[in-house]
């Protein structure tokens, strides 16, 4: 059987100078939830704009369902729903009415039409206001319409760009309840980006990390928690003490795995118990006082910054979309 | 075929809602052609520098101001394009089974449907000062099919425009830049013979001209003797654009 998703050796150039994505390979199976993480211009929703037949890759192939998204556009789109991340509803009408011009679009029969919708409507938690113009709703609840939308036909697979950006944690949760209902009842694959490091934690049955237009790594989230092996020690320093010759000193250390830092100095070593005194030590005679130090376990974070190097900024980026999205809205 | 007819509706359909939910904007666009045929109709008919061959010049320029209003009105549709093309609905809207020309077509005849009650409401103030229509429902029924498809080529130049202009002040510009020349050289408010040579050449190839040329004897003069070519250059017209605008619209959401 096909994947969902299959992508070998992509390419994408804007205007022959901007390499969004340089080489990227991936294979997606059916009916499971796949996060895309990757910090800001990573080329994210490339991917997905390519995988959704709107862009034409520079190299390199794509299949939706083994249908190649070039060659068999208009079949790909018989298959997909898609959620972009700019506001995609008409503010000037109200939410039913997006969903029915919608389900006519998908050609959704006129029988089943009135219970398709009000099921949407229902899932997404939008049944009272359903005769409301869209531009007296709440981000949140635009977001849950357009969510909605992508629901009205049981594709195989649908494209979520960002899907959640913007709600509150209580939201969030439960369009992802929802969701995952949605891909339990019907076997939908669910395909998206997301800046919610714990949404894919906790939602994606696979983790795919992407950096400067290349797959760095990908796995269940366990694996890759795993294969960053043993413990981290984070020490939370004197600003002053952070020094680059400090950090190559202790990189140097042969039981050192990875050492990263981002004001504070996490450390990723093999057992935490046997390194921490000697780490002490070396801090102690280059001069750096500790004010704290903590032991965990890697998280989904450490992941990211091992990958690629830096912390995956959240709040600005989310501003940011939500700001823009408002600005939408108020035309 | 029949998915792309049925799809065309859905866009006809979706701006039926739209203007049963806020229709301000029919009325604030109904301002400026209410003044033309109001104030500047009869002025210058006291004047009577214009030959009209025996009509009166309010009565000549009615139809003339009706298509002006909405042929701007479709014109103007691509800002909604912009605004769509800026909010992710058109990205949508480009990834459902729906063909890109019925999106096209169907859009630009959607503005069709915008325009017909934008010229249905200068009716009525026409009538009160005493512009004298052709008492024929069926003249009326032609002439307002001829407005719902000439305005839906307007509309299809505006969705062109549009995937080439993509933000909203550069739209705005160019449409101004598109709207006026084409009223002024047109037959809306006088004779193309009045013109000089070189703007009477430029007149043959204004859509607009041929437009009002049919408006003006299916309601005003009832003279249906250039009919035929008018309806002939409206459908060469319209094919033109909706193949044009169908090619250009997926460069919109790239």
């Amino acid at each position: 059987m096909d994947f969902a998703v299959q992508v070998n050796a992509l390419v994408k150039v804007y205007d022959k100078k901007v390499r969004a994505l340089d080489g990227v390979d991936l294979d997606v199976d059916h009916g499971e939830a796949f996060a895309l993480l990757g910090p800001n211009g990573a080329g994210k929703t490339t991917l997905i704009r390519i995988l959704t037949t709107q862009l034409r890759p520079t190299a390199g192939e794509a299949y939706v369902f083994g249908l190649n998204v070039v060659r068999n556009g208009s079949k790909v789109r018989r298959l997909i729903s898609y959620v972009p991340q700019e506001m995609s509803v008409w503010t000037d009408i109200s939410g039913y009415e997006n969903l029915l011009i919608y389900a006519k679009i998908f050609g959704v029969p006129q029988l089943e039409r009135a219970k398709v919708i009000d099921e949407a409507l229902e899932n997404m938690g939008l049944t009272n206001v359903k005769n409301d113009l869209v531009k007296t709703y709440s981000g949140g609840m635009i977001r849950r319409l357009e969510i909605a939308c992508a629901m009205l036909i049981k594709p195989k697979i649908m494209f979520l760009d960002e899907p959640t950006i913007g709600l509150d944690p209580a939201a969030r949760k439960v369009v992802w309840e929802r969701l995952n209902v949605f891909k339990k009842e019907y076997g939908v694959t669910i395909f998206f980006n997301t800046h919610y490091m714990d949404e894919a934690d906790l939602y994606a049955d696979e983790i795919a990390i992407i950096n400067q237009g290349k797959v760095v790594t990908r796995g269940k989230s366990e694996e890759l928690k795993h294969s960053l092996g043993g413990e981290i020690i984070v020490f939370t320093l004197e600003k002053t003490a952070l020094k680059p010759d400090l950090v190559q000193n202790i990189r140097k250390l042969n039981f050192v795995k990875g050492i990263f830092e981002d004001g504070n100095l996490s450390v990723l070593v093999g057992d935490a118990e046997s390194t921490l005194p000697n780490l002490m030590n070396i801090l102690k005679s280059e001069g750096a006082s500790v004010e704290k130090v903590s032991i965990t376990k890697p998280t989904l974070d450490d992941v990211f910054l091992k990958y690629v190097g830096t912390r995956l900024e959240e709040k600005g980026r989310i501003s940011d979309v939500t700001h823009m999205r408002d600005m939408i809205r108020k035309g | 075929m029949m998915e792309g007819l049925k799809n065309m509706l859905v866009m006809i359909e979706l701006e039926l809602r739209r203007l049963r939910h806020d229709r301000t904007e029919i009325y604030t666009r109904a301002v400026q052609p209410i003044l033309w045929i109001v104030i500047y109709g009869p002025v210058m008919s006291s004047v009577k520098a214009i030959p009209t061959s025996g009509v009166p010049y309010t009565d000549f320029i009615t139809p003339g101001v009706m298509i002006q209003t909405t042929t701007f009105v479709s014109i103007f549709y691509g800002l909604t394009i912009v605004w769509e093309r800026e909010s992710g609905i058109l990205k949508k809207l480009l990834v459902t089974p729906a063909s890109r020309y019925s999106m096209v077509i169907g859009r630009s005849m959607a503005s069709g449907v915008r325009a017909i009650f934008q010229a249905l409401i200068i009716l009525p103030i026409a009538v009160l000062i005493g512009v004298q229509f052709v008492p024929n429902p069926a003249y009326f029924l032609l002439a307002f099919i001829v407005i719902f498809f000439a305005s839906g080529g307007f509309a299809a130049i505006s969705i062109l425009v549009a995937s080439f202009m993509k933000t909203r002040e550069r739209f705005m510009g160019i449409g101004q830049a598109i709207t006026m020349p084409l009223f002024f050289a047109s037959n809306a408010l006088y004779p193309i013979q009045m013109m000089p040579p070189i703007l009477r050449e430029f007149s043959t190839f204004n859509p607009l001209s041929y437009v009002v040329d049919a408006v003006r004897g299916l309601l005003i003069t009832g003279d249906l003797s250039n009919l035929l070519i008018d309806l002939v250059a409206i459908a060469i017209f319209d094919a033109a654009l909706f193949i044009l605008a169908s090619i250009s619209f997926r460069r919109i959401i790239e």
